[in-house]
């Protein structure tokens, strides 16, 4: 793993502000339209060529912040400046320009690739949404060449979806996604249907990608061994909003927000290097569940499991701050009125 | 632990798929022991025949399709295949209890979870309507449902996954069972809610002295709450033995495979592992051993005569069953 790219402002390619995504649920008879804010004022940088993990439970607003960056689903509010140009106010035609710069693969190779397609067909699709991009003549070789890229076979072009394991589906998907050579690829759970052994080989090929080609990832997933292992920062979030962002390294090694404390610690660790049993990890339990989207705990979200929780946390809503003992620039971001220390809290 | 009587004594099962031309392997001689009051784990991804034994053990296999071509299953002595069905009934709930992956598919959406609670000590003839209600809140608060008086009556559909997954579990253990069947118990759920659902098991283990055949595909898992694993690959038993010693140090190389493509090592520069190509196609098993296609250390014997079940010593004086013609090397960490 590459260490962190330096930031300096030139180098974010994506910069989200304020995002906000609220569904409303139809209202009937006798029952009124329930707002449910699924992502609520989320902001971050993403730097060229690095990836941003994003991590939390379900429900906590992370495929949406995927689904609306790429427009998938319409933003409430925000901006997304992709070089300084807000996808979120681009009209269709700068919209498509901008898509090609900015790719999504999916949880689930089953359902998004189109199962009466061949792969080249599948692949090259990109081509015909953004025929600049490639010749017609020289797609059959791009298409092949892509294939070899993501560890599949030539030969593959010619077959459909059902032939393929769920490993390489993903790997079709990937190779899908490189067909307009993006700039930002944003990861919604690539691997999360796939067995550990399959798993893997996902996460090598996407590593070796941004060896190779320098592509931004925003890689989203609640498995967080993962998530640790490909990201060079970390954002946690809960029911809709990011408590805690800063280098993967500060984050698993000192969590500063109480739940990111308690989500690595719930975490079921393979702890084979340890010779003697003596010492077992400290886990804390959460009580409780997360809370409804639609009707957030008033101040801190996560007041209502957190153990520290005051007063003051119902009343106002901690703000993201720079954690003063970080040592990386831009430094991590806490959203919590108690936050833990080094010293220990 | 070792003197503990054995429970659930599963021999050479082997299950078939008829579908079509083809047949299925789905277990392909399955061997292990459950003992009283332990944890024991059965390990693999997906089509490995974990869930395939699992609903074999508990007689839920769906005949036809499928068919137990061979082997045993002994529940404290008894054979479970060839019980009749009354006496099955009585064993079945009262001495083992099951909680499966979808909790919310395992539920009956048209009765309250007190009614379904209360059906295990309807159905074995315990208590009165009045005590059997009492008992449904006593466990449902026992598994950790909040205001478990007015809970009862309310129907699957009101509770989160994480709450239908307690439900459950008291459904499982109103009885007081010697053996807990959790099938993937907790792959559905969040984190922070697996977290409180393993602690759950935990303490109820604890409290009622039950044994635990706990199905994962999850290593972390695994090693935080298994006394012995038994690791499955193609519908056999590849490596068994105490859960630290076969996962510390691997005489199997799909566990040792396995171990190498997860991250969560300290140093994150490693680079992951992945067991090449996919696990095989169960109508179409290759000749010798089930992995060679994909073993990093198969040589021309594994391509052609299927490696025996081989017993060694553990580190501890226990038991460890391993099928692999290089098994010592493996161990030894000479070969990869």
């Amino acid at each position: 793993m590459a260490a962190s790219p330096e930031q300096s402002p030139g180098d974010v390619v994506l910069r989200v502000e304020g995002l906000r995504k609220h569904f409303t649920t139809p209202g009937g008879f006798r029952r009124q339209p329930v707002v449910v804010r699924a992502v609520d004022d989320v902001s971050f940088d993403l730097a060229r060529g690095e990836t941003l993990g994003v991590v939390g439970e379900s429900g906590c607003g992370k495929s949406t912040v995927a689904r609306t960056l790429m427009r998938l689903d319409e933003p409430t509010a925000g901006r997304a400046l992709l070089d300084g140009a807000d996808v979120f106010a681009m009209g269709p035609r700068e919209l498509r320009r901008a898509r090609r710069r900015m790719q999504i693969v999916f949880q689930d190779p089953y359902a998004s690739l189109n199962p009466r397609m061949t792969v080249e067909e599948i692949i090259a699709e990109p081509w015909d949404i953004h025929p600049e991009v490639l010749e017609r003549r020289e797609r059959p070789e791009r298409v092949r060449a892509l294939l070899e890229s993501v560890g599949l076979r030539r030969d593959h072009a010619e077959r459909y979806p059902h032939q393929f394991s769920g490993g390489q589906l993903q790997r079709i998907g990937v190779a899908r996604a490189m067909a307009l050579e993006p700039e930002v690829l944003i990861c919604d759970e690539p691997v999360s249907a796939l067995d550990v052994s399959v798993q893997a080989q996902v996460v090598n090929l996407l590593e070796e990608i941004q060896a190779r080609l320098g592509i931004a990832y925003i890689f989203i997933a609640h498995d967080l061994a993962v998530v640790r292992h490909l990201s060079h920062r970390i954002a946690v979030m809960y029911l809709g909003r990011i408590v805690e962002i800063g280098p993967e390294a500060e984050i698993s090694e000192a969590p500063r927000h109480p739940y990111t404390k308690a989500l690595l610690s719930a975490e079921p660790r393979l702890d084979l290097d340890a010779e003697s049993d003596a010492a077992p990890r400290q886990r804390i339990l959460l009580g409780g569940e997360v809370p409804s989207p639609a009707d957030p705990p008033s101040g801190c979200r996560f007041r209502t499991r957190c153990w520290k929780a005051t007063e003051l946390c119902a009343r106002e809503a901690p703000p993201l701050t720079a954690d003063p003992e970080s040592r990386s620039r831009p430094p991590r971001l806490v959203a919590c009125h108690f936050p833990e220390s080094d010293a220990g809290s | 632990m070792s003197e503990a009587a054995t429970l659930l004594e599963v021999r050479d099962l082997r299950v078939e798929f008829r579908s079509g031309l083809e047949t299925v392997h789905a277990v392909n001689g399955a061997t292990f022991d459950v003992r009283a009051g332990e944890t024991a784990a059965i390990l693999g991804e997906s089509g490995c025949g974990k869930s395939v034994t699992a609903a074999a053990i508990m007689r839920l296999l769906p005949q036809p399709p499928a068919r137990i071509t061979a082997g045993e299953i002994r529940f404290d002595g008894e054979s479970v295949l060839t019980m009749s069905r009354p006496r099955w009934r009585q064993i079945a709930g009262r001495r083992i209890g099951m909680v499966f992956q979808d909790a919310l598919s395992s539920l009956n959406p048209v009765f309250s979870v007190g009614w379904q609670i209360a059906e295990a000590f309807r159905v074995h003839g315990e208590a009165s309507r009045a005590e059997r209600r009492r008992r449904a809140i006593e466990l449902l608060d026992r598994v950790g449902i909040s205001g478990a008086a007015t809970r009862v009556d309310h129907f699957p559909h009101q509770f989160s996954g994480g709450m239908r997954q307690r439900v459950m579990i008291a459904m499982a253990v109103a009885l007081g069972p010697s053996l807990l069947i959790a099938d993937e118990p907790t792959t559905a759920l969040d984190v922070t809610i697996q977290a409180q659902i393993m602690d759950l098991l935990a303490s109820l283990r604890a409290e009622y002295g039950m044994a635990m055949v706990l199905i994962s595909h999850d290593l972390g898992v695994v090693s935080e709450v298994a006394d012995r694993v038994a690791v499955m690959y193609a519908g056999r038993v590849v490596e068994s033995g105490p859960t630290r010693e076969v996962l510390r140090r691997p005489s199997h190389p799909y566990t040792l495979a396995l171990l190498r493509s997860v991250p969560g090592g300290k140093s994150k520069a490693q680079k992951l592992h992945p067991i090449v190509g996919s696990p095989p196609d169960l109508a179409r098993m290759p000749v010798g051993c089930a992995f060679h296609p994909r073993c990093e250390m198969a040589r021309e014997i594994c391509t052609r005569v299927a490696p025996p079940c081989t017993v060694v010593e553990g580190a501890s004086g226990a038991t460890r069953t391993v099928e692999c013609h290089f098994a010592a090397e493996v161990a030894s960490g000479r070969v990869a």
